[in-house]
């Protein structure tokens, strides 16, 4: 038994403190270490702590702080003095059985890396599948809503003008009801219409809404080049391609953020390979609308390849290397490839008679925005 | 030592003001981080609950108030625990925010911005109740501190008091601090002491209003910034610090104006250290891999090379490592130091036999403030 006694000089120097938990007084106290640690506080009821209850808590150097599992749990005794601090440590077998050890520490990292794995395969392979059962389960209502909603910032975007030139429109609208007819697309809320803007595009809306802006008509040269742009927008109509794609976006931007955490700096890494990922996706989808502008244009008996020109004069040649995997489309010379592949001479009547072509595309009054 | 019974003594002298002590080595601190910032690292951030739980464990137990450390209780499991119950119910919000958002787009574009501030307001109620967490993991002389209040009310004020600030294109910040702080300390106890904050806000304003008419001069004199931060943090914390009631002890601090200076001015050094050494590493990578003919041969193709692109993210990856570092370091350790360094407490005897009292918060708060991204105190 190793008393304390020898030591009292050396004691009252380095005291040992004790709170109880209960009160903030700071005890002086004696230790005695028997077959339990007994701490003894003058003209107070000794304290008994069995060691295997002790446990380290933190302290700063030179000091050592104990906590027992049976006390009240911020009961806390500080021994500053060396010898009895090491002599007490040795009693206590389970002193740092709480604390993070390698082991533990290997144990997050494992535990982190399988939640990484199962979040990319997760965002590889669960979220697409998702995205494409749910879309077409959509209800209308609500993809009519989401439409609306996009519509109102589009036209907020281009200027709040439509346009509307009363011959153009008539002649669109034959254009696009052809369009529409030959592609089985029985949707009477489809709305389709032309804004003004430098820019030659033309997309589509959740909703069944066809947008075209009209740089694309200026750029134009025939009513096929525009038609086979337009069949390929009812094509993501028909694909549910918006619906899929806010759905596929919304779970990977998700999915990616939840597995980075917030590693300063690490939006870039999340920006990166969101592009990636959501690129690939897209240029699937866009393979199968270009598919499906081909079916259209055969059936109307017209050829693709006007389409694919147009674009090409658009775009140009474009590059190999890291633009193909970030594309949001496949490259314009594939695709130019693909159409002519396609290619068959005309067998249906032309889709608009010369004055209707011409008066499309004064569409937006004088032709310049 | 004999007592005499209470109320027969004469009121004691004032005692001396007790100083505030911080003993922790400031290589332990830096090896910590840098190990925690590469396990953050490999974890893909996860091991951010580690970290944090470990940064506090070490600034906490290494702050001895009148000869006694204080000690941090809470633990990452708790931290990881509040974030994933956050997350749960973090994402049907955000979902009703897109759906609430479609109706107000609908009626008129981007009307649905204005909503963001729910999110505002939101972040605010996290960080009171991210504070309530941390309190009540904070232990000193075996009994913890705790909190009470409501942090909807703690958002509301802060939210009401933001549009104030906001209309009064900043001038009104002093109040909004002095009331803000004057809510969360009224709600704090140590044991059976009940806190307060006796700062106020004109004193603040006082201190720093010729910063607020100056601030338009270091947008254009770009190297002034820093100073004129350094100066309101410096004058922002001892006002704080000096405000600080816990029952009937006081906290004064003697920090002067020009304390942070340094710590700015070095975490400025390195980040353009680090950037330049990330510049150099790119156009050295670049030039190797066109020597070597797998790389870019003409300028166009620079960006659109896979290898110098894997060569990037790695490279990046150790620059925001590095930084993180660097920023734990001077802004968390360094700050930390200096402030204790010119604190003095009053009467601290009041706190010298207080009874225990409260009860653990959950660290759901800590998660919201997590996925949130808001942080404060």
């Amino acid at each position: 038994m190793t008393d304390i006694s020898a030591g009292a000089a050396a004691q009252s120097a380095k005291p040992t403190i004790f709170f109880d938990g209960v009160s903030s007084r700071r005890r002086q106290v004696t230790l005695t270490l028997d077959d339990a640690l007994e701490i003894v506080e003058e003209g107070g009821t000794p304290v008994r702590w069995a060691y295997a209850d002790i446990r380290r808590a933190d302290s700063p150097a030179g000091i050592l702080r104990l906590a027992s599992t049976s006390a009240p749990p911020l009961a806390r005794l500080e021994i500053r003095h060396v010898a009895l601090a090491a002599d007490v440590t040795a009693r206590c077998a389970r002193l740092d059985e709480h604390q993070t050890t390698g082991r533990g520490v290997a144990k997050i990292v494992g535990w982190s890396m399988a939640a990484a794995v199962s979040i990319v395969c997760v965002v590889l392979f669960g979220v697409p599948l998702a995205a494409d059962r749910l879309a077409p389960l959509v209800p209308k209502p609500i993809e009519q809503r989401i439409g609306d909603a996009s519509e109102v910032q589009v036209k907020t975007l281009f200027g709040r003008r439509v346009c509307e030139d009363p011959a153009g429109k008539a002649a669109f609208t034959k254009l696009v009801n052809r369009l529409r007819d030959a592609a089985g697309l029985d949707d009477d809320n489809m709305t389709a219409g032309v804004l003004p803007s430098p820019i030659p595009n033309a997309f589509a809306l959740p909703g069944g809404k066809v947008f075209v802006l009209n740089a694309l008509i200026d750029k134009a040269e025939s009513p096929d080049e525009l038609a086979g742009i337009l069949a390929h927008e009812l094509g993501h109509l028909k694909h549910h391609d918006n619906m899929r794609g806010l759905i596929y976006n919304g779970g990977t931007s998700f999915l990616i953020g939840l597995l980075f955490g917030d590693v300063t700096g690490s939006s870039a890494v999340i920006f990166a390979s969101r592009s990636v990922v959501e690129a690939s996706y897209s240029r699937e989808a866009e393979t199968a609308a270009d598919t499906f502008a081909i079916d259209i244009m055969h059936a109307l008996g017209r050829s693709p390849k006007p389409a694919a020109e147009l674009m090409f004069r658009i775009t140009g040649k474009e590059g190999g290397g890291l633009t193909s995997i970030l594309a949001s489309h496949p490259l314009t010379e594939d695709r130019l490839a693909r159409m002519t592949k396609e290619d068959r001479p005309a067998s249906g009547p032309p889709l608009l008679t010369d004055m209707e072509w011409q008066s499309l595309k004064l569409i937006c009054g004088s032709g310049k925005v | 030592m004999q007592w005499a019974p209470i109320g027969s003594e004469p009121l004691p002298p004032p005692l001396p003001p007790t100083r505030v002590d911080f003993t922790g080595d400031r290589s332990v601190f830096r090896k910590m981080v840098t190990k925690g910032a590469m396990l953050e690292l490999v974890t893909f951030g996860f091991y951010r609950f580690w970290l944090v739980t470990d940064i506090r464990r070490h600034l906490w137990s290494n702050t001895a108030i009148d000869g006694d450390a204080a000690e941090y209780t809470g633990r990452a499991k708790e931290l990881l625990v509040g974030f994933l119950f956050a997350l749960a119910i973090l994402v049907p919000i955000y979902l009703a925010y897109f759906l609430v958002g479609i109706e107000f787009e609908r009626w008129q574009g981007f009307a649905s911005t204005p909503l963001f501030i729910s999110f505002y307001a939101f972040g605010q109620f996290a960080i009171f109740r991210a504070r309530r967490y941390r309190l009540t993991r904070t232990v000193w002389r075996g009994v913890r501190f705790w909190m009470d209040g409501s942090g909807w009310a703690y958002s509301f004020r802060a939210m009401a008091w933001g549009l104030l600030v906001f209309l009064t294109l900043g001038l009104a910040l002093p109040w909004r601090e002095a009331s803000l702080e004057r809510y969360k300390m009224q709600h704090t106890h140590y044991g059976d002491l009940r806190g307060d904050f006796q700062g106020d806000g004109w004193e603040f304003f006082k201190r720093g209003w010729w910063l607020w008419l100056l601030s338009p001069v270091a947008l254009v004199i770009f190297p002034l910034a820093p100073f004129f931060y350094a100066e309101f943090k410096a004058r922002e914390w001892r006002w704080w610090l000096n405000g600080i009631r816990i029952g009937g002890v006081n906290l004064a601090s003697e920090l002067p104006h020009n304390a942070f200076y340094g710590v700015y001015w070095k975490v400025i050094g390195w980040w353009t250290l680090l950037s330049a050494l990330f510049s150099l590493y790119l156009g050295g990578a670049a030039m190797l891999l066109s020597a070597a003919g797998v790389g870019p041969t003409s300028p166009d193709s620079l960006a659109r090379s896979i290898p110098l692109l894997a060569l990037m993210v790695i490279g990046y990856l150790a620059l925001a490592l590095a930084l993180n570092v660097v920023m734990r370091v001077y802004l968390q350790h360094d700050i930390w130091v200096k402030v204790l360094e010119t604190l003095e407490v009053h009467d601290i005897g009041v706190a010298a036999d207080v009874q225990g009292r409260g009860d653990l918060a959950s660290a759901l708060g800590e998660g919201f403030a997590d996925g949130l991204d808001v942080a404060g105190f």
